[in-house]
C-alpha cells in the first residue's frame, strides 16, 4: 500500500513541477513586476524599485488605452456575435441525417488547426487592395473595391472575418453535438402542435443548446481578448493603430519596448477583467442550476 | 652539362613552378574552387567576380586557430539570396574555408529582430556571437553591456583588413559609441531621391508640364515643392502608355512598414536650420537639432516645422495610390520598380534592383538625386517660418539603420566573430556586395562612390550588369547625399529608440490616414515621448542625448 501511494507521488511530480514552474511561478512572479518599474535598463541587474500602484495608476492616463480598448471591444463582440450566430446556424443545418456527416464536419473543422500568424499573412494576400481576391470578386460583382488595408473601419472587418472564419467551427463542434444530445422524442411530440421549424428550435432546441452556448461564448469571449496574431502579421496594428488591440498593446510594451514592470500590470488587468466575466457566468449558472 | 647551365635550368625551374603555383593559387582559395565556395551564386560571371573579390580581399588562413569552432550570427530574415542575409550565405563556404570554423546563420524577421535579441540578453541565453543591427539598436545594447567595442582587434595580426578612414564619416560615427567602434562597414543608409529620367526629360511631356503649371519641368526636382508639383502633374495621368492611370509618387506607409523614415528624411529641412557663423554645423540649442532640446530633452516633434512637414507628406502621399498607406518597403519599390510611379525616395536598394531585369523595367530610365530641399522651414530660434525658393535649406540624413554587425559581449569565440565582422568589410567584399545589388548592402564607403569624393568608376558597376547611365545617376546621386548637403540630420541613438520610433510611425499612421490632425498626432507623440524618457531617467537619457549628438550645455 505504502509503495502504492509512493508511486502515485512519483507520477504527479512531473505535472505538479510543469504547473508550479510554467503556470504558477509566472503568475506570481508577473503580479510582483507589476509592482516594480523594471524596464531594459535595470531588468538584467535586478535593480528595480517596488512603486506600489503607480503602474496601475498609469493606466488609466495611458494615451494609447482609448484606441486599444476600442479595438478590443469591436473585434471581441463582433467575433463573439458571428461565430456564436454562424457555429450555431450551422450545426443546425447539419443536425440532421446527412450523407458523409462525419467528413463535413471533419472538414469543417480545419480552420481550427491553422495558426493564426499565418492566418494574417493569409490575410495579407486575400485582402490586398489591388491583387487581392477578395476585391477582385467584389469588382467583379460590380463593386468599387474595399480599403481594407489602409481604412480603419475595413481594416477591422477584415480581422474580424479572419478570426470569425477561424472560431466559427470550434463553435460549430460544441452547438452540434448539443444539439445531438437532445432526445428525438421532444420534437416528434413537438410535432403534433406545430409544424413551425423555428418555434421548435426557439421553444426546445435554443433551451436545451444554452449552456453549451453559454460555455462556448464565455471561452470564446476570453480568447478574442488575447487577439493578437492576425493583426500582428496581417497589419502591424495599422492602419494607424486600427487593430492595435489590448493585447497587442501590452505585447508591444513588454516585448518591443521591454518595460515589463508597466506591460504586467496592462495584463493583469486583463487577468481581472477575464476572472470578473468568468465568475458572473459561473454565478449565473450555478443561480440557474441550484 | 656545365655547372652555370644546370643552375640556369633550376632557376627557370624554380620561377616556372613559382608561377604554375601561382595561377593555380588564383584558381582556388584554400583549396577549394569558386565553384564550390560560392554555391550560391548566380551565374558565372557572379562567381567569378566574387572569386576575385575573395582572392583580393587576401584573408589570412586561420584555421589553425578557429578550426572546430562554431560562430552564430543572428540576421535579418530574408533569405539566402534575400537583402542583408543574403550576402552572409554567400560568403559562409569562403568564411569557413578560412577559419575552419563552421558558421551558422540565423534569420530573424525584421520586426521582431530588435525584440528576439533583446530578449536574448534579457533571459541570459546570448544565443547570438554576432548580430547584424539597425544603428538605433546600439544604445541599448551599450548601455546594457550586452556588446563589446573592436577595437582591440584592429592592431592585430591575424585577422582581414578593413579601411576605416573610408568610411562615410557620417556612418561611422553610427558604428561607434563614446568613441570606440562596435560595429563594422556592412550597408550604409541614407534616403535619396529616384525619378524616372526618360519621362522628366521627354520634349512632350515637358511642354504638357509647363503648360499645365507655368513652371519648366525641374529635372531632377531639388526640392520636396518641385516634386510635389512634378508628382501632382504625372498621378493619374497615363504617362508608361500602358492604358491605366499611373502614379506620381511611390511610398510604403504601412504601420510597421518604416514609414516613419519617409517622415524623418523628408522632414529635416523643414525643421532643421543650421548654425549662424562659419561653421554651420554646429549643434546648438536651436540648430542642426532635430529630436529634442538638447537642454532639456523637450521633444521637438511636434513644433511647427515638423508639423508643416506631415502636412506636406499628407500632400505628396495624395499624388500616388491610396493603396501605398498599406504598403511595406518592397511594395512600394516594386510600384516604381514596374514602372507605376514617376517617382520615390528611398535607400541605395532602389537603384541596385533597377538594374535586376528579373523585378525592374526602368532599366536604363532611372534619375537619381540626392535627397531634396526645402523652400519653407522652421526657425525655432525666430519663432517664424522662412520662405526662401532661391536659396532652400537642404539637410543631408543617414535614415535607416545602416545595418551592421556587431560582436556580443558573452561570445566565447570574439577572435572569430571580429574575423567574420572584418572579413565582411574587407574593401573587395564589401564593394562586392555594394555593386551586386541583391545583397541589399547600400555604398558606405569612399571606394564605392565616384571621383572626386569617391575612387569606384562606373566600369565597376557596369561589369556587374548596371546600365551605364544608370550607375551614374544613382551612385553620383547617393555620394551627394552624405557629401554635399550643407548639414546633416542627426540620428537619434538613446536607450528607448525603438520604442519612440515604433510610436511616432503608429501616430504618422494614425495621420496619414486621416484619423488624427498632423498637430494633434504630433502632440501625443511628443507626450508618449516624454514619457519613455521619464521612465528611462530623463538626466540620464539627457547627457546620452547630448553625447550622440556632440552637443555640449552652454557651449
Amino acid at each position: 500500500m505504502y509503495k502504492k501511494n509512493r508511486a502515485r507521488y512519483f507520477f504527479l511530480f512531473p505535472g505538479v513541477i510543469w504547473i508550479l514552474v510554467f503556470t504558477i511561478f509566472p503568475l506570481i512572479f508577473s503580479l510582483y513586476l507589476s509592482f516594480t518599474n523594471a524596464n531594459m535598463r535595470n531588468f538584467t541587474r535586478a535593480t528595480w524599485n517596488f512603486v506600489g500602484f503607480d503602474n496601475y495608476a498609469s493606466i488609466s492616463s495611458d494615451l494609447r488605452i482609448g484606441d486599444t480598448v476600442n479595438a478590443t471591444i469591436f473585434l471581441s463582440a463582433g467575433s463573439l456575435v458571428s461565430t456564436l450566430l454562424l457555429g450555431t446556424f450551422m450545426a443546425w443545418l447539419f443536425n440532421h441525417d446527412i450523407p458523409g456527416l462525419r467528413i463535413f464536419r471533419s472538414i469543417l473543422t480545419m480552420p481550427l488547426f491553422a495558426a493564426p500568424i499565418a492566418l494574417g499573412f493569409m490575410g495579407l494576400i486575400l485582402f490586398n487592395e489591388t491583387s487581392g481576391s477578395i476585391n477582385t470578386i467584389i469588382r467583379g460583382l460590380g463593386g468599387g473595391g474595399v480599403r481594407w488595408m489602409t481604412d480603419p473601419w475595413s481594416a477591422r472587418t477584415a480581422v474580424l472575418i479572419l478570426d470569425t472564419w477561424q472560431w466559427t467551427p470550434f463553435v460549430f463542434v460544441i452547438i452540434l453535438a448539443a444539439m445531438q444530445s437532445i432526445p428525438e422524442e421532444l420534437y416528434e411530440a413537438a410535432r403534433l402542435d406545430t409544424g413551425s421549424g423555428w418555434i421548435m428550435f426557439r421553444r426546445i432546441t435554443f433551451p436545451l443548446i444554452a449552456p453549451a452556448m453559454g460555455t462556448v461564448a464565455l471561452l470564446r469571449l476570453v480568447e478574442t481578448f488575447k487577439i493578437l496574431d492576425i493583426p500582428l502579421s496581417m497589419l502591424g496594428g495599422g492602419p494607424g493603430a486600427a487593430t492595435q488591440t489590448y493585447s497587442y498593446y501590452v505585447y508591444l510594451t513588454g516585448l518591443r519596448s521591454f518595460d515589463m514592470g508597466y506591460a504586467s500590470s496592462l495584463a493583469y488587468i486583463l487577468v481581472i477583467v477575464s476572472i470578473i466575466i468568468s465568475s458572473i457566468y459561473f454565478w449565473r449558472v450555478r443561480a440557474r442550476f441550484e | 652539362m656545365k655547372r652555370s647551365t644546370c643552375l640556369s635550368l633550376l632557376a627557370l625551374l624554380l620561377v616556372l613552378a613559382l608561377g604554375v603555383s601561382i595561377v593555380a593559387a588564383q584558381d582556388t582559395f584554400m583549396g577549394k574552387t569558386a565553384e564550390e565556395l560560392f554555391p550560391g551564386a548566380a551565374d558565372d560571371q557572379e562567381r567569378a567576380s566574387a572569386m576575385a573579390a575573395l582572392l583580393a580581399a587576401n584573408l589570412p588562413d586561420a584555421t589553425s586557430r578557429f578550426a572546430g569552432q562554431t560562430l552564430t550570427v543572428s540576421v535579418q530574415q530574408a533569405g539566402a539570396r534575400g537583402g542583408i542575409s543574403g550576402p552572409y550565405y554567400f560568403w559562409r563556404e569562403a568564411f569557413q574555408a578560412a577559419t575552419g570554423a563552421t558558421l551558422e546563420i540565423v534569420e530573424i524577421p525584421q520586426a521582431q529582430y530588435y525584440s528576439t535579441t533583446s530578449a536574448d540578453f534579457l533571459t541570459s541565453q546570448n544565443s547570438y556571437d554576432v548580430m547584424n543591427i539597425g544603428a538605433w539598436f546600439l544604445a541599448d545594447y551599450v548601455v546594457n553591456g550586452w556588446v563589446q567595442p573592436i577595437d582591440a582587434f584592429f592592431e592585430q595580426e591575424g585577422f582581414p583588413t578593413w579601411e576605416r578612414d573610408a568610411v562615410f564619416p557620417s556612418l561611422a560615427n553610427l558604428m561607434k559609441w563614446d568613441g570606440q567602434w562596435y560595429g563594422a562597414l556592412n550597408d550604409g543608409d541614407a534616403q535619396m531621391l529616384y525619378y524616372r529620367k526618360d519621362i522628366l526629360t521627354d520634349p512632350t511631356w515637358q511642354e504638357a508640364f509647363k503648360a499645365e503649371t507655368g513652371m519648366d519641368m525641374p529635372v531632377p526636382p531639388t526640392t520636396w515643392q518641385e516634386l510635389l508639383a512634378v508628382t501632382r502633374f504625372f498621378n493619374g495621368k497615363d504617362w508608361n502608355a500602358d492604358g491605366d492611370p499611373d502614379d506620381g509618387i511611390s511610398l510604403h506607409l504601412r504601420t510597421g512598414g518604416q514609414g516613419m523614415f519617409h517622415f524623418m528624411s523628408l522632414s529635416a529641412p523643414f525643421a532643421i536650420t543650421p548654425a549662424d557663423g562659419d561653421d554651420i554645423g554646429r549643434i546648438t540649442k536651436f540648430d542642426n537639432v532635430y529630436w529634442f532640446d538638447p537642454d532639456d530633452l523637450t521633444p521637438l516633434i511636434n513644433q511647427p516645422g515638423h508639423v508643416k512637414a506631415l502636412e506636406f507628406l499628407k500632400e505628396l502621399a495624395a499624388t500616388g495610390s491610396t493603396a501605398q498607406f498599406g504598403w511595406e518597403l518592397a511594395e512600394a519599390w516594386a510600384n516604381f520598380l514596374n514602372g507605376n510611379a514617376i517617382a520615390t525616395f528611398s535607400w541605395g536598394d532602389v537603384g541596385s534592383l533597377a538594374e535586376d531585369p528579373s523585378r525592374s523595367v526602368i532599366q536604363g530610365k532611372l534619375g537619381g538625386a540626392r535627397i531634396p530641399c526645402s523652400e519653407v522651414w522652421y526657425d525655432r530660434e525666430a519663432g517664424a517660418f522662412v520662405e526662401d525658393a532661391e536659396n532652400p535649406n537642404c539637410v543631408g540624413n543617414t535614415t535607416g539603420g545602416s545595418w551592421y554587425p556587431i560582436m556580443s559581449a558573452f561570445t566565447d569565440t570574439p577572435e572569430l566573430a571580429y574575423y567574420f565582422m572584418a572579413m565582411q568589410a574587407s574593401q573587395p567584399i564589401n564593394f562586392w556586395n555594394v555593386y551586386y545589388g541583391w545583397t541589399g548592402v547600400d555604398p558606405g564607403a569612399t571606394y564605392d562612390v565616384f571621383p572626386p569624393t569617391g575612387t569606384a568608376s562606373v566600369e565597376d558597376y557596369v561589369s556587374a550588369g548596371y546600365n551605364a547611365d544608370d550607375a551614374l545617376e544613382y551612385i553620383t546621386g547617393y555620394g551627394d547625399n552624405f557629401f554635399s548637403h550643407p548639414i546633416y540630420q542627426t540620428y537619434l541613438r538613446i536607450p528607448g529608440t525603438e520604442t519612440m520610433w515604433t510610436i511616432l510611425d503608429t501616430r504618422l499612421g494614425q495621420a496619414m490616414i486621416d484619423e488624427l490632425p498632423p498637430q494633434e498626432a504630433l502632440d501625443l507623440v511628443a507626450q508618449e515621448w516624454d514619457q519613455v524618457n521619464n521612465d528611462l531617467g530623463r538626466a540620464e537619457q539627457l547627457s546620452v542625448y547630448q553625447a550622440g549628438i556632440g552637443y555640449t550645455p552652454g557651449g
